[in-house]
């Protein structure tokens, strides 16, 4: 069975670990190891060979594997590239694939091929099922983790643009007695103008790393003077937030940009939430509940020393539900509590922020949480995945431009749009002809 | 009684689904009987008098690039001939046909009469034979039973008919005929699942009370298209323009004056219509800041002074018709010789139906035409080439014709059509099509004859004139390949003058022609560029190729990749419940449609890949225990 296209992923789970695995199958692979490694290395031999980039600098040294069809784990032509880990070097490597024509594997995509091609026996088929349903489902979640906030509202009106532009060529297509030629138009440039710039501030944006939120976050919440800030220092290795011992010195959101083990976290340090008459620690405490809403995990911090008071029982309530909360017991140095955690449907963390004992625990702990450890599709795929979408995207504006501009073909220039409008759909879901035709309909009157 | 010959084939209906499936079938040698209740309205063109269109048009080519007939009829009936789109590249341009009706219909009836193995009874039918799921016969009205392998229907607006004109309704398949009621019922009987639909017509005018003079005119285009692959312009009869006037501000006055009486807006009317053909009420509803609309003043034929006012499809009282046709622009005196209306009519849901367009409860049972949703001549033309050629392949045991979304409109119709299923009267758009740039109108034949001659469709005259044409475009394709022109042998100043710029460099000739501004014609004003091809379809088509080269290669790619998918058929005996990991709703979807192939499947609204995937493990882990 001959699969034409090709796909690449990262074989390691998430994280920095001493060794990263691309793995690339499919019929492009001897073709991309040329171009990457400037050979195609020997079948199951082993070698040790620089990975160039498409300029042809290095960007890693590492082992190469090449094995032909059917002689590999997926019965196709597979490519493997052992480099350095890291989620940096690894994804440059897996952009350097897809550059060369492979696509991003969907879940489970490696698995479901082996298994078509025979490489797998029956009683695995049932575990494969499994596999694609559950990494299908993470790799969903991950999805609309990546697409939130402003990211996903740039998206969308970059969306809401491009329908328009294709409902109007393709209106001109389809009902050109209807006195609605927007091809032969000037208004054409205009719209694709507007879309143009969306799309470069969309991508400005994405590579300031702004907008698309890698990583989880994390919000530090609780009563003033639990020492909040004091643990975002401790977890980030800086003083990021002035510490002192007056209640309600955070008045803002404070955010740091930490990795634990290479895994990317926001950690956001809000005021204490307390009832207050002060107009700026009033804001600031609804700007702290505001980070709660949109957290992914919630450290409450207590006082040890006080224990979980009432008024911490209170804050707790209050939590969004589904949100995976975590108290904090702070300050053991002082009542000599042993470090440490305990679990249960809200875990426990003993631990002191100042003289930073019991933090390596909450680490160690925050990593599981998110479940990096688990080697499904995280967030990091998932971004990557847009982004590959989004430079597809790109690249269709471009192509409409030079087909309306240079060769006047307004049917060319509505293929490109329909392939970018195809690419977009990746991040925002199915836009089918019909509900394009839906559009033009409500638009315009047509029809005799 | 029972009729003495048994039949291959019976075709019910002889509208453009029902001829052209009578016909595929005869052409193909199989024994076919045409039942229509009236043999005097065979061709009939119960709409607008029109052939093609943006979309449609393809579909005739298609339909002619197959043997098919309605080309040739449009051809022989056609009035006035337009290229539409003719600015806007070739993949997008189609050919439209102002029809004269008696012509036309005389066309029709003349083929159907002098193609062999085909016989015509005119008998309306009231029940199918069904054993064991298996249809083999009809029963007409008179209790005249006839049997046949397989039986195509193709009853159109005729099942279930209901006419509206203002609030009063009455039964119908089109003004002057009688609905199908019978049969209906017992279609009804069966497992399928029916639903209404609605579409409308204009009233018409008597021409000679209308003020052409104030009218703007649209002559045809010259030079005069053709429409059928093996037609001549010679063929076409005298042509004639058309005209287009306006509604006004007091037209829409009159209209919403009349609007509680309108079935449609006082809820009479059940059924869902079309958004791109909607009532002349429903646009001054939907679009009420728009103060004119464009009425297309269409002559009905060479022989009658009958006009067809396109644009004011209408189910309002007589009244408020008589009213609203007077208020346009060179209709102050017009006469109305047929009120318009409205006609609710019943379809079966078309995702009960094979890509074959066999039904999936009764085995030789085939639906074509209005009955599966469709709307439009041209649809029903494209359902009815298929369901006769495969009604003819399943008397005879052999494998169906379902053309690809990537070969055919038909293809993309037909798909659209059992895997999404309608919920307005279905009509085609090159937009529905994402092969787009491939399927053209110019290209249908290189696309499919060749497979129309395998089935037997095409006969040798078609068959020696498409070799021709064939050959040609390959050798010139070939020729422009491999010939070189040198910038050495040529002046920059010729050069200029082809290609808005000197030649720097050597180059192919067919590399030089991908370029926008060079058209092939110049080109071969170059000395050193060789003999240009004499017909100007070759020339036409070598363009073509040429230019859309890198499209063509990107869409090939993507058929390529999806082309496994399409091929894996899923078992007509598989629970979907069984499959696991599947998620309810994408259960649901699945049951509902019965796609044949994991293509099919994967197009249905709504599925995931990840769906997808499960399925294919599934219908692999299948196989393997069978095997195992």
């Amino acid at each position: 069975m001959s699969e034409t296209d090709t796909i690449a992923a990262i074989a390691t789970p998430p994280g920095r670990g001493g060794v990263g695995i691309i793995r690339v199958s499919g019929s492009k692979c001897k073709n991309i190891a040329m171009k990457m490694l400037g050979k195609c290395p020997i079948p199951r031999k082993a070698e040790y060979l620089p990975f160039l980039n498409e300029t042809r600098e290095v960007i890693d040294e590492g082992i190469a594997l090449y094995f032909n069809n059917p002689f590999s784990f997926t019965g196709e032509d597979v490519l493997e590239l052992q480099a350095h880990g890291g989620p940096v070097i690894l994804d440059m490597l897996l952009q350097c694939c897809i550059k060369h024509g492979a696509r991003i594997a969907r879940p489970g995509e490696f698995s479901e091929r082996a298994f078509l091609n025979d490489k797998l026996d029956l009683a695995q088929a049932e575990a494969i099922a499994d596999i694609i349903d559950a990494s299908s489902e993470q790799a969903a979640r991950a999805a609309i983790r990546s697409l939130q906030g402003e990211f996903s509202s740039r998206v969308n009106s970059l969306l809401t643009e491009l329908t328009e532009l294709r409902m109007y060529v393709e209106a001109a297509i389809d009902f050109p007695e209807e006195e609605i030629d927007f091809l032969s138009d000037k208004n054409i440039y205009i719209k694709l103008d507007k879309i143009e710039s969306e799309f470069s501030n969309l991508m400005q944006s994405t590579r300031q790393g702004t907008l698309l939120r890698e990583g989880i976050t994390v919000v530090i919440a609780g009563r003033p003077n639990a020492g909040k800030s004091s643990l975002l220092n401790a977890l980030a290795g800086k003083d990021s937030a002035i510490v002192t011992e007056v209640a309600g010195t955070t008045r803002d959101v404070l955010r740091e940009y930490i990795h634990i083990d290479g895994m990317p976290m926001h950690i956001i340090d809000t005021a204490g939430l307390r009832e207050t008459k002060d107009k700026v620690e009033i804001i600031g405490v609804k700007r702290a509940w505001d980070e709660i809403e949109k957290a992914d995990c919630i450290l409450l911090i207590v006082d040890d020393q006080q224990g979980i008071s009432p008024e911490d029982k209170k804050i707790l309530e209050q939590f969004p539900k589904g949100i995976k909360t975590t108290i904090v017991r702070n300050k053991c140095d002082l009542t000599k509590n042993k470090p440490g955690m305990i679990e249960g449907d809200i875990p426990e963390i003993t631990l002191s922020a100042k003289i930073n004992i019991g933090v390596d625990v909450l680490r160690k702990y925050l990593e599981s949480v998110v479940g990096f450890q688990a080697g499904g599709e995280g967030e990091f795929i998932a971004r990557r995945r847009h982004l590959d979408a989004l430079e597809r995207v790109g690249q269709h504006i471009t192509m409409a431009r030079e087909q309306l501009e240079e060769a006047k073909a307004g049917e060319l220039a509505a293929e490109e749009l329909r392939a970018a409008q195809n690419d977009l759909a990746e991040i925002t879901g199915e836009f089918t002809s019909d509900d394009l035709l839906g559009k033009i309909f409500s638009s315009f009157c047509i029809g005799k | 009684m029972k009729y003495q010959q048994d039949f291959d084939v019976i075709v019910i209906g002889g509208g453009h689904a029902g001829t052209e499936a009578a016909l595929a079938s005869a052409r193909m040698g199989a024994n076919t009987l045409l039942l229509t209740h009236n043999i005097e309205t065979l061709g009939q063109m119960s709409c607008n008098p029109a052939i093609g269109g943006i979309g449609k048009g393809h579909l005739v080519k298609e339909v002619d690039a197959m043997g098919g007939l309605m080309a040739h009829a449009a051809d022989l009936g056609g009035i006035q001939f337009r290229t539409l789109n003719a600015s806007k590249g070739p993949a997008v341009r189609a050919t439209r046909a102002q029809a004269d009706r008696i012509l036309y219909k005389h066309a029709v009836r003349e083929v159907i009469e002098n193609t062999e193995n085909l016989s015509l009874f005119q008998q309306a039918v009231d029940d199918l034979i069904i054993e064991n799921d298996c249809v083999v016969g009809v029963v007409t009205q008179m209790g005249l039973k006839f049997s046949a392998r397989s039986v195509v229907l193709t009853v159109g607006t005729f099942l279930g008919g209901l006419i509206h004109i203002g609030l009063s309704n009455y039964q119908g398949g089109r003004a002057g005929d009688p609905p199908s009621n019978a049969l209906s019922q017992r279609l009804r009987d069966l497992p399928f699942r029916v639903d209404r639909l609605k579409t409308g017509t204009p009233p018409r005018i008597d021409g000679r009370t209308i003020d052409y003079s104030v009218l703007e005119e649209q002559p045809g285009d010259t030079p005069l298209p053709v429409f059928s692959y093996i037609g001549k312009a010679e063929e076409h009869p005298r042509q004639i323009p058309c005209y287009i006037t306006h509604t006004n501000e007091q037209t829409h006055e009159i209209i919403r004056g009349g609007m509680d009486r309108s079935p449609m807006y006082s809820g009479v009317i059940e059924g869902v219509g079309p958004r791109y053909c909607p009532s002349i009420e429903d646009k001054i509803v939907r679009f009420a800041d728009k103060n004119a609309h464009q009425i297309f003043v269409e002559p009905e034929g060479l022989t009658t002074h009958e006009v067809y006012p396109n644009g004011i499809s209408t189910s309002l009282p007589f009244d408020v018709q008589y009213e609203l046709v007077r208020s346009m622009k060179g209709f102050e005196n017009a006469h109305i010789t047929r009120p318009g209306y409205a006609i609710e009519y019943d379809y079966f849901d078309p995702r009960d139906l094979k890509p074959s367009l066999e039904t999936n409860y009764v085995h030789g049972l085939f639906f074509a035409g209005q009955i599966n949703g469709t709307t439009g001549y041209e649809e029903a033309a494209a359902q009815g080439l298929v369901a006769g050629t495969n009604a003819c392949q399943f008397s005879r045991e052999q494998e169906p014709w379902c053309p690809k979304r990537d070969e055919a409109y038909i293809g993309v119709l037909i798909d659209d059509l059992i895997t999404r299923g309608t919920i307005e009267p279905y009509r085609m758009f090159t937009s529905r099509a994402e092969y787009r740039l491939l399927l053209r109108e110019d290209n249908a034949d290189l696309r499919l004859t060749e497979t129309g001659r395998k089935l037997g469709l095409v006969d040798d005259n078609r068959w020696r004139l498409f070799e021709q044409k064939r050959e040609a475009i390959e050798n010139e394709m070939q020729r422009l390949k491999t010939t070189t022109l040198a910038p050495e042998k040529i002046s920059p100043e010729e050069f200029t003058a082809v290609l808005g710029k000197p030649l720097t460099r050597a180059a192919k000739l067919d590399e030089l022609l991908s370029r926008p501004e060079v058209s092939y014609e110049k080109l071969m004003s170059l000395p050193g560029a060789g003999k240009m091809a004499r017909d100007p379809k070759v020339k036409e088509q070598v363009e073509i190729q040429v230019k859309y080269s890198g499209y063509i290669d990107r869409q090939l790619d993507e058929i390529a990749k999806h082309r496994r998918h399409e091929e894996t058929i899923i078992p007509e005996s598989l629970d979907y419940k069984d499959v696991r990991g599947l998620s309810l709703e994408a259960t649901e979807k699945l049951g509902q449609t019965r796609p044949n192939t994991i293509g099919q499947a994967g197009r249905i609204p709504g599925m995931t890949p990840a769906a997808v995937s499960l399925l294919l493990v599934h219908i692999k882990k299948s196989r393997k225990k069978l095997s195992a």
